[in-house]
């Protein structure tokens, strides 16, 4: 072989250093990779472990200069049960960032709203980052999350340290336990604590289908722009490039047009 | 740029032989009375005299299995490719048309090192359809019997003699290094030219255009309704998507070995009910309806859209493989009949 191709489909080496249960079923990895990645809010790396296979996995921190990159991964097929069986030391595969991100510019200058189910916060936690430092150019920022029980509920030392930082962090669960004084319900039935204008904000929203859909139907009634009720779509991935033809959807890939949609897109491509 | 020259019949194999020498070469052969597309050790083994269906030759770039890496120890990463140099003979005009698509797909955005190399290593003759089968269509889309452009080398059977065109630099180059087989064209090779191109052009029984279709489709006039009555005939057997010179969808898995693991690429069909399945056993296409439209809309709506032509060339390999009789053709022309009586 004479000459070598850049090979899209050969993921790089990272070494996990950190493992964290934030949950029974979600852990956080913290990876370093052997060299700098630049990634955005809302973009995805394909993840391998090698036997197993492959997954798209949203970043969920935002991008430092310490080459780390943390992934927030929930046991639920083969390819996750099986990296949640690694080690801090063992290596984790990695290729991307893929897709396009939040567009963070419609912040500037307005309320921010963003809506959180389940693990859907993984994905919006690097917005809240970027949030808390660009502080000055943003109006307000409102945090409202569901999960099912208050167990459920990832991040936790984050959210006391947002609302700490002066996020209005409105937290519901379905299933209260014992102990749980907080809100009780569907996180679209708190819209009146976000206190923000809705007119003149923008939305940055990731949970469950159901959710989504609820939530999106529910803040474009409330007079929001279409254009500004953000929220990324998952779907099955084996190559994250706009090839293995699995994630098109509507008449987007939601690869490579997304994950990052905003309503008015949704609407016109069919995509929810 | 083209630039022609006249073959004539029996300097062929001739030809041939002096290709085979220099890469391998790919040609039609008759096994069993089938005609597949194989490499070739004998040149006397090149079937000619073929239908204009063939076999899709997709899978000289886009294979059906290959590995994409091998992996050892859990940390060396072996990059494979194959570097073979390629003459692939007999190929038909509308497999031609497809390329135009397959490399935009391929190249564009984030390229294909496999499919990038292959195709680079390899030099496709095409043989225009003097007989289109009644099956073909490529003729209202486009796409063939006969190419302007977009070829590497272009033949035309005018009886004793081929008609020969380099449609770009490396294929006249190709010709030139024989240049000593191939005559400088007359007028009236010019000419018989002409006409077996009319006369081909004659014979299509289906005139099918995914135009009106796709406007019909796109005006909303097309109920769901309609799609549950194709989806009740398909067998979801995929038949149509491994024959389709422009399905492209694959799925990668990890093949584990004592010695190694390898990743492994496979095509794949948006009609199977998991194609879509997410970690956790959802299913977004559960519906059959769902992945039967998919199939449809991302061949006439998505793939104009988005690569700048159908997702069809009017091979006919649908018409000929689907055992629920819903190709692309057959529906075509049923929303044509429908559009009439509307």
């Amino acid at each position: 072989m004479t000459k070598t191709y850049r090979n899209i489909y050969i993921p790089e080496r990272t070494e996990i250093k950190e493992k964290l249960y934030l949950t029974g079923d979600v852990c956080l990895f913290r990876v370093e990779s052997e060299r700098p990645f630049e990634y955005n809010p809302g973009q995805f790396f394909m993840v391998s472990l090698w036997g197993a296979g492959e997954v798209p996995i949203s970043v969920a921190s935002l991008s430092n200069k310490r080459r780390e990159i943390e992934f927030c991964i929930r046991r639920a097929g083969k390819v996750t049960s099986a990296i949640h069986e690694l080690q801090e030391g063992n290596f984790l595969w990695i290729r991307g960032p893929y897709g396009k991100a939040f567009p963070l510019e419609y912040a500037i200058g307005r309320d921010v709203l963003i809506v959180g189910g389940g693990i859907g916060l993984a994905p919006l936690r690097p917005v809240l980052q970027w949030g808390l430092q660009n502080k000055n150019s943003i109006k307000k920022i409102s945090l409202l999350y569901g999960a099912r029980t208050p167990e459920d509920i990832i991040f936790k030392e984050d959210l006391q340290e947002w609302a700490e930082k002066g996020i209005n962090v409105v937290l519901t669960v379905d299933r209260p336990g014992d102990g749980w004084d907080g809100n009780i319900g569907l996180v679209t039935t708190l819209w009146h604590k976000a206190e923000i204008d809705f007119k003149d904000a923008v939305s940055f929203i990731c949970g469950p289908e159901v959710m989504i859909k609820a939530a999106i139907k529910d803040l474009f009634f409330f007079g929001m722009p279409e254009e500004r009720i953000i929220t990324t779509l998952e779907a099955h991935m084996k190559c994250g490039v706009g090839k293995c033809g699995h994630c098109y959807n509507g008449e987007k890939y939601i690869c490579t047009d997304g994950p990052v949609f905003t309503y008015k897109e949704i609407k016109e491509f069919n995509l929810l | 740029m083209t630039k022609e020259w006249i073959l004539p019949k029996g300097h062929l194999s001739y030809w041939l032989r002096q290709l085979r020498n220099t890469a391998s070469l790919i040609a039609p052969l008759r096994v069993d009375g089938d005609i597949v597309f194989k490499s070739l050790e004998n040149i006397h083994e090149v079937s000619l005299d073929n239908p204009a269906l063939l076999p899709s030759p997709k899978e000289f770039l886009f294979p059906q299995q290959e590995s994409l890496f091998w992996v050892e120890d859990g940390t060396k990463v072996r990059q494979l490719y194959n570097n073979e140099k390629r003459f692939v003979f007999g190929v038909r005009s509308c497999d031609i048309s497809a390329l135009r698509l397959l490399d935009r797909f391929y190249l564009e955005g984030y390229e294909d090192p496999y499919y990038s190399l292959r195709r680079k290593n390899t030099v496709f003759i095409s043989i225009v359809c003097n007989n289109p089968d009644p099956t073909c269509f490529c003729i209202g889309l486009g796409t063939g019997p006969y190419l302007e452009k977009g070829f590497d080398i272009q033949l035309t059977d005018l009886g004793d003699r081929y008609f020969v065109q380099a449609g770009n630099t490396k294929a006249i180059r190709i010709i030139r290094q024989w240049k000593f087989l191939f005559n400088k064209p007359k007028r009236v090779d010019y000419e018989d030219q002409y006409e077996v191109f009319l006369s081909s052009k004659a014979r299509f029984q289906k005139r099918i255009s995914l135009e009106n279709v796709r406007e019909y489709i796109l005006a909303g006039k097309v109920k769901d309704s309609f799609w549950g009555s194709v989806t009740e005939r398909c067998f979801e057997c995929g038949g149509c998507v491994y024959e389709c010179p422009l399905c492209t969808c694959f799925t990668v898995t990890d093949r584990v070995y004592s010695f190694g693991i390898d990743r492994v690429r496979l095509w794949d069909t948006c009609l199977f009910k998991g194609f879509t399945r997410m970690a956790g056993g959802i299913l977004p296409n559960e519906k059959k309806i769902l992945r039967t439209k998919r199939w449809y809309y991302h061949k006439l709506i998505h793939y104009p859209d988005v690569l700048g032509g159908f997702g069809c060339v009017g091979c006919g390999r649908c018409t000929v493989t689907c055992p629920g009789k819903i190709d692309m053709a057959t529906i075509a022309i049923k929303l044509r009949d429908l559009q009439d009586n509307d």
